[in-house]
């Protein structure tokens, strides 16, 4: 099935890097060094089943590049994973550290495993011996993984157990997505929207608007799309839309309010996926409109913050003259037609890796607390992330200007950059 | 000197005869005191010592008479003077004594009466004596003879028996010889002959018209007394008695046997029956076993189902006492013949099958059942005779239009109807049982007999809160009662009735009457939890669970949210067989499929409410009873396991996952016991109902499990056309049946994996979607490469949520080898829990596995009209073909039994 022809993401990731490393003019060497990832492990994990007999799993741990830091990405569990899959995304979160200036690089592991198939109890084992396999190989100063597809917090505890035993210390700072308690770090909940908004403060002052000035229109109102209107509204802005998934009638709503939405009084009556009770905000004087009529509304700011490809070829046409900013708090939510258009309207893009790199952000802060053992009240945490947000925002739109590059463009060049920096600085090419 | 010489002459004679007299009756006392002398005998002795003390008087004759004896003394001339005493024995007049004289004697014979009357009396004392004496020696040399044989009771048994109750007798000596004939003693078997003439036992050819003859009573003496020779000669004497003591025992309770035989007696006579039995022997009668078997296989067939199967199973479990029991409870008509329906008969077999597995097996002991009362289903005849509601039986022939039209008329009238006062005097009697516990008001039809569990769930079951006076609950009681006996006039019932040939099956229904399992909390009654449980599993949601690991439903509440499938929550799914196998993995299923609901008792607005789970616990989160085994509490993206002191259940993101009961609680290990016991017993595999208030479980409910037509098991047909084969499968087969599809849908695992830019690959989600719009729901099935609605990459299925799959009847995931080696399909889509709910049948398909069929070039040929569905879609025809079957039609035959399906084209019929 899998013919040369067919969809493959790492070759997809290649092509986005070859574009702009074009872009740079970066030379033969560092191209072919950061076209695939610097280590690969393969290795088979034999696991004693619940019933007494052994079956052997398959995992994978790819460190892209660690010029800048220790290598930092997820774990999957998933049945059909392809180390293209790893190899790709491990590309991406390279990038995505780079963007955001962390000293650290990308990585990403995985086990071919269905987790629907396996007991807690198989599956920590799958996780021992993951961490077993390659223990030597990955560590708080090397390379450090976090929760992924199918895997939470709990994974991450066993594996921390695990290389703990093999090490013989503690050494909390070896995985990220532990629960608060456990080497776990305040904030994160907050983080990715916060983090959202923080961007977004930052793109209106360079357009030099008045927050208070300014309405938004949401799509979603899961965990970052609610922290954004969070903040945004502490901010002064009004958010007058905010669109989300109604399970029961299995489709999708618009709650409009003129004078601005109120985050307390939707919150009392939304589930905890961010569907709103359709009825009871009908009752609290909400205009319900379609699900996809939040891209419509005469706004200032869009935030997409759901699911990916809302913003396409289609929608695109029916954005408001008045959009002045597009924040995406999703992770690819805006098709490559449409960002054409939006570059030729000159609306401000705030592309998906740097708006929604609160949540890496604070994963690094979580492996910077574990590694002194010492962590920080809430509000330090919140701080230092809108440092770091404001920095990496200034960087990209230092970029935009005095290149006239488009937003997304500017941030991939801005990230590549940084790693081809340190590749040669290192003297590794 | 003559005078002289005569007057000394009479001294001398008088006191002669004095002397003589006297010592008359020292020589009677001589004899009277002679213990070796025979009675006769002595009263002839007497007889002459009389007469010798008399014949100094001159002639003279004596006469003693006794019984039938007469001793004669000095002849047997009579002279003219006569003088007499009677022998009386305890007032009896046993004899008597005469002498007659020749010569009259001085004072009229006075000293002579005297004599006579002593000597009476002595005889009289002397007889008395001799008789007592005999009766002891008698009882003496009896028991002398008993101790020496040793087997005295049961002849002393006997002994009594024949001389108070003779019939009696005769009928334990006969069921003696039966008995000695079935052992083989062919001694007995000559006894036996006797009693049957030996021209009818040879003239075998035919009927003999004549009466047979008669035994006399000594005939039959004699044979008992042979009879119980050849037993004492080969039993001893312990075996013996128990047999005689057994026999007299069923001799009592033989009233019970003729009324639980006679298909004529009412009820009222069986439970009249019953309560007098246990009125002879409180705690029963040892009882033989075939008797025992025999009676209760009656009650089973009387109370509950004629059904053969059901019996033979019941009456190896149940005992005449449990059937005293539950006619304690039950309310039924004069002269009621009617019976107790389906779902009754189930719990109560279920219920003692489990009681005898008590004692080897500590798991079951917390099981129990609620306090039920039960109606008869000719009770509800009743009710429309006396309301003049029969006609209303005929509306079952109407059109289902106006049946389902005229329905809420139909509960308004059997609401507004009387029920006879012998019924309400049955029910007031049971709401004084209940108190104020809530109950529920179950059908229990004479039709789920026969249908098993496809029918049930067709007729109601109704909450009540059972609060207010006593005029109110037993209003209530009647009205929820009456809506039930309505709710067989439903048009679903109905139809279904009618699309099955039943509809002229005469419904009766029974009722139960069932406290609800639970506690009050606030305003709510509900139960801690509940659900139900099936010995297989139709859902398998990984490839590792197999159908006899079991399902259960489970949900917070009152169950009615676990029974029915309910689109837009979700009841816990778990395997007894293989619990660590859950349906939710991430936390994200976890939330998602998690119920939010819960149905409750408002006893303060007296209805059955559903209500937040989220509301109730933030108000009695911590006293709702076992919380900490039911919820999981929601942390920073991490689920923790509850603790009793620790976690606070009125503020924290609590998530209903029953993790503490599965895990930390033998709540799976029991389940698994039941429905593996009741599976094995019942010989079929069943689906039970339970429910806990926090402490103990309760059986709600046991049928055998059967299902919707739609999922029961389909018949694979043999000697189909090779072409009409489209596909076939042998692996994680389920159950199920679709016969109507007009459409198939299928993405080419080929093409799917041709594509080479993301944007094309969400555009296949996307048609999808609009597919499942145009199409007609149910119609179509849908195939593709992979597992659709993978989240975390697209290439690996294609990209849909489960919205965009609604409407079809059938998903079916195609698994193509890669290489060496096939990807294990995920059962469990991350939606995989709204198709269940939804009944959307799953089933993968291995194409690359040799014995299986798939038919390539059918997909590939037949006629795509994707770009005339959706002309905006037209660019991805080689990837998504749009077949339409018609005219032919496809049938999906699922059969897990066999684990094979097959996808078939056949003719409309």
């Amino acid at each position: 099935m899998s013919t040369n022809n067919s969809f493959n993401p790492f070759r997809m990731a290649q092509e986005q890097f070859d574009h702009v490393a074009d872009l740079i003019g970066l030379d033969q060497s560092t191209k072919e060094l950061l076209r695939v990832p610097m280590r690969e492990y393969h290795f088979s994990i034999p696991v004693k089943m619940d019933d007494g007999h052994v079956k052997v799993f398959r995992g994978y741990r790819c460190q892209h590049n660690d010029a800048r830091g220790p290598a930092k990405g997820g774990i999957r569990f998933h049945p059909q994973e392809t180390i293209d899959t790893v190899r790709a995304l491990s590309m991406w979160m390279t990038w995505k550290t780079a963007v955001v200036n962390l000293p650290l690089g990308g990585g990403k592991g995985g086990v071919i495993c269905d987790p629907h198939n396996l007991s807690m109890r198989e599956q920590e084992q799958i996780c021992r011996g993951w961490v077993r396999q390659i223990a030597k190989n990955i560590g708080p100063v090397s390379d450090v993984p976090a929760p992924d597809v199918m895997t939470n917090a709990q994974h991450m505890l066993w594996m921390m157990d695990e290389f703990e035993t093999i090490h013989g210390g503690r050494y909390p700072g070896f995985i990220t997505g532990k629960p608060v308690g456990m080497g776990g770090s305040l904030g994160r909940t907050e983080a990715t929207g916060y983090g959202v908004v923080y961007t977004i403060r930052e793109a209106l002052k360079e357009l030099k608007i008045d927050p208070k000035s300014t309405t938004a229109s949401i799509q979603g109102f899961g965990n970052v799309a609610q922290y954004a209107i969070e903040l945004y509204t502490q901010l002064g802005g009004t958010v007058i839309a905010v669109s989300c998934w109604d399970q029961k009638d299995q489709t999708s709503y618009t709650y409009k309010k003129n004078d601005g939405i109120e985050l307390k009084g939707l919150l009392e009556i939304t589930d905890r996926f961010g569907g709103i009770d359709k009825n009871k905000a009908q009752d609290l004087g909400y205009e319900i409109l379609d699900g996809d009529q939040w891209i419509e509304q005469e706004v200032d700011i869009l935030i997409p913050a759901a699911i990916e490809n809302q913003v396409t070829g289609e929608t695109i046409q029916k954005v408001s003259k008045k959009v002045k900013i597009i924040a995406e708090g999703a992770n690819g939510p805006t098709t490559p037609e449409a960002d054409a258009v939006i570059n030729e309207r000159n609306i401000f893009i705030i592309p998906d890796f740097l708006a929604n790199a609160g949540g890496v952000t604070c994963s690094y802060f979580e492996q910077v607390q574990s590694n002194t053992n010492y962590f920080w009240e809430k509000e330090e945490v919140l701080g230092k992330l809108d440092t770091k947000m404001t920095t990496a925002f200034i960087a990209v739109n230092e970029l935009v200007r005095s290149k006239n590059l488009y937003g997304r463009d500017a941030a991939y060049v801005i990230a590549i950059s940084r790693v081809a920096q340190a590749v040669k600085d290192r003297g590794w090419v | 000197m003559t005078t002289t010489q005569n007057k000394y002459d009479l001294l001398v004679d008088i006191i002669d005869e004095q002397a003589k007299g006297l010592s008359s009756l020292y020589e009677i006392e001589e004899v009277l005191h002679n213990s070796a002398i025979d009675t006769v005998d002595a009263l002839g002795e007497i007889a002459n010592l009389i007469q010798e003390s008399f014949k100094i008087h001159g002639k003279c004759s004596t006469i003693l008479q006794y019984r039938d004896h007469i001793f004669h003394s000095g002849g047997k001339t009579k002279y003219p003077h006569k003088v007499s005493a009677d022998i009386i024995v305890r007032k009896r007049k046993l004899g008597l004594i005469t002498s007659t004289f020749k010569k009259k004697r001085p004072k009229n014979f006075k000293s002579e009466k005297e004599f006579l009357q002593s000597i009476a009396y002595r005889i009289a004392d002397f007889l008395l004596y001799r008789r007592l004496k005999s009766i002891f020696y008698d009882w003496e040399t009896t028991k002398q003879e008993f101790t020496d044989k040793k087997s005295g009771e049961w002849l002393v048994i006997l002994e009594l028996l024949r001389r108070t109750d003779p019939e009696l007798f005769f009928r334990i000596s006969r069921k003696m010889l039966n008995y000695l004939i079935w052992q083989g003693f062919k001694e007995a078997e000559e006894i036996l002959k006797k009693f049957i003439p030996q021209n009818r036992q040879e003239n075998g050819a035919g009927e003999v018209n004549s009466p047979q003859e008669k035994h006399t009573f000594e005939d039959s003496l004699v044979l008992s007394r042979d009879i119980f020779k050849i037993a004492r000669n080969n039993f001893d004497n312990d075996t013996i008695l128990a047999l005689i003591q057994n026999w007299i025992q069923q001799d009592k309770i033989s009233f019970l046997v003729r009324v639980t035989a006679n298909n004529n007696s009412s009820l009222t006579d069986i439970s009249h029956a019953l309560r007098r039995y246990f009125q002879i022997a409180p705690k029963g009668l040892t009882l033989a076993h075939s008797i025992k078997i025999g009676v209760s296989a009656s009650l089973i067939r009387r109370f509950f189902s004629d059904q053969l199967e059901f019996i033979n199973i019941a009456k190896k479990f149940v005992t005449i006492s449990d059937f005293a029991e539950l006619a304690k409870q039950m309310i039924f008509p004069d002269e009621s013949h009617g019976k107790l329906g389906g779902k009754s008969a189930g719990l109560f077999l279920a219920k003692h099958v489990l009681d005898e597995y008590k004692k080897d097996n500590p798991l079951l002991d917390s099981i129990k059942t609620p306090n039920t009362w039960y109606i008869t289903s000719d009770t509800m005849v009743q009710f429309m005779e006396y309301n003049n509601l029969e006609d209303i039986l005929e509306q079952k022939y109407k059109t289902i239009d106006e049946i389902r039209r005229e329905y809420p008329h139909v509960i308004l009238l059997f609401k507004r109807s009387h029920f006879p006062l012998q019924i309400l005097q049955g029910l007031s009697m049971a709401l004084d049982d209940f108190g104020d516990h809530p109950l529920i008001v179950r059908s229990s039809s004479l039709l789920e007999d026969r249908l098993g569990a496809a029918f049930s769930g067709k007729y109601k079951s109704l909450f009540i809160s059972n609060q207010g006076t006593k005029q109110e609950k037993l209003q209530s009681l009647t009205d929820a009662i009456a809506e039930v006996y309505a709710s067989t006039l439903g048009p679903d019932p109905i139809e279904y009735r009618a699309s099955k040939g039943l509809l002229d099956f005469h419904e009766e229904m029974g009722i139960m009457i069932q406290e609800v399992v639970g506690q009050q909390i606030g305003d709510y009654f509900f139960s801690a939890y509940a659900g139900v449980a099936f010995s297989k599993n139709e859902f398998l949601w990984s490839p590792r669970i197999k159908r006899d690991d079991g399902l259960v439903r489970i949900v917070p509440g009152l169950g009615t949210r676990a029974v029915d499938r309910i689109g837009d929550d979700y009841p816990i799914m778990v395997a007894p067989g293989r619990p660590e196998l859950r349906t939710n993995i991430t936390i994200e299923e976890n939330i998602r499929y998690s119920p939010k609901y819960i149905d409750v008792i408002n006893l303060r607005k007296n209805k059955f409410e559903t209500i937040e789970i989220a509301s109730l616990l933030k108000n009695y989160g911590h006293i709702y009873p076992g919380i900490e085994h039911i919820v999981s509490v929601f942390q920073q993206n991490h689920l923790v396991k509850a603790n009793r002191l620790m976690t606070d259940f009125t503020k924290e993101d609590l998530i209903i996952t029953f993790n503490g009961i599965f895990k930390d609680t033998t709540f799976i290990k029991q389940l698994r016991s039941i429905l593996t016991i009741l599976k094995n017993e019942l010989q079929t595999p069943v689906d039970i109902e339970f429910a806990s208030d926090g402490e103990d479980f309760y059986l709600l409910q046991c049928r055998p499990q059967s299902q919707t037509d739609a999922a029961a098991p389909a018949r694979i047909p043999k000697n189909l056309v090779k072409e009409d084969i489209i596909f076939s499968a042998n692996k994680f087969v389920s159950n199920g049946k679709l016969k109507n599809i007009e459409y198939i849908v299928y993405v080419s695992p080929e093409g799917y994996s041709a594509l080479t830019s993301l944007e094309r690959m969400k555009k296949v989600g996307r048609a999808i979607s609009k597919l499942n719009k145009a199409l007609p729901a149910r119609k179509f099935i849908l195939l593709g490469p992979g597992r659709w609605g993978s989240r975390g990459d697209i290439k690996l299925g294609v990209s849909v949520t489960y919205s965009d799959i609604n409407n079809t009847a059938a998903l079916i995931e195609i698994a193509r080898k890669k290489g060496d080696y096939t990807p294990d399909l995920s059962f469990g889509t991350h939606f995989f829990q709204d198709l269940v709910e939804a009944k959307i049948r799953y089933l993968p398909l291995y194409p690359d596995e040799k014995r299986n069929i798939f038919r390539e070039d059918f997909f590939n040929n037949s006629e795509n009209i994707l770009s005339t569905l959706l002309p905006e879609y037209e660019i991805l025809n080689d990837v998504i073909k749009v077949i339409d079957v018609k005219p032919r039609i496809f049938k999906l035959l699922m059969n897990a039994d066999s684990n094979h399906a097959l996808g078939i084209l056949t003719d409309k019929k």
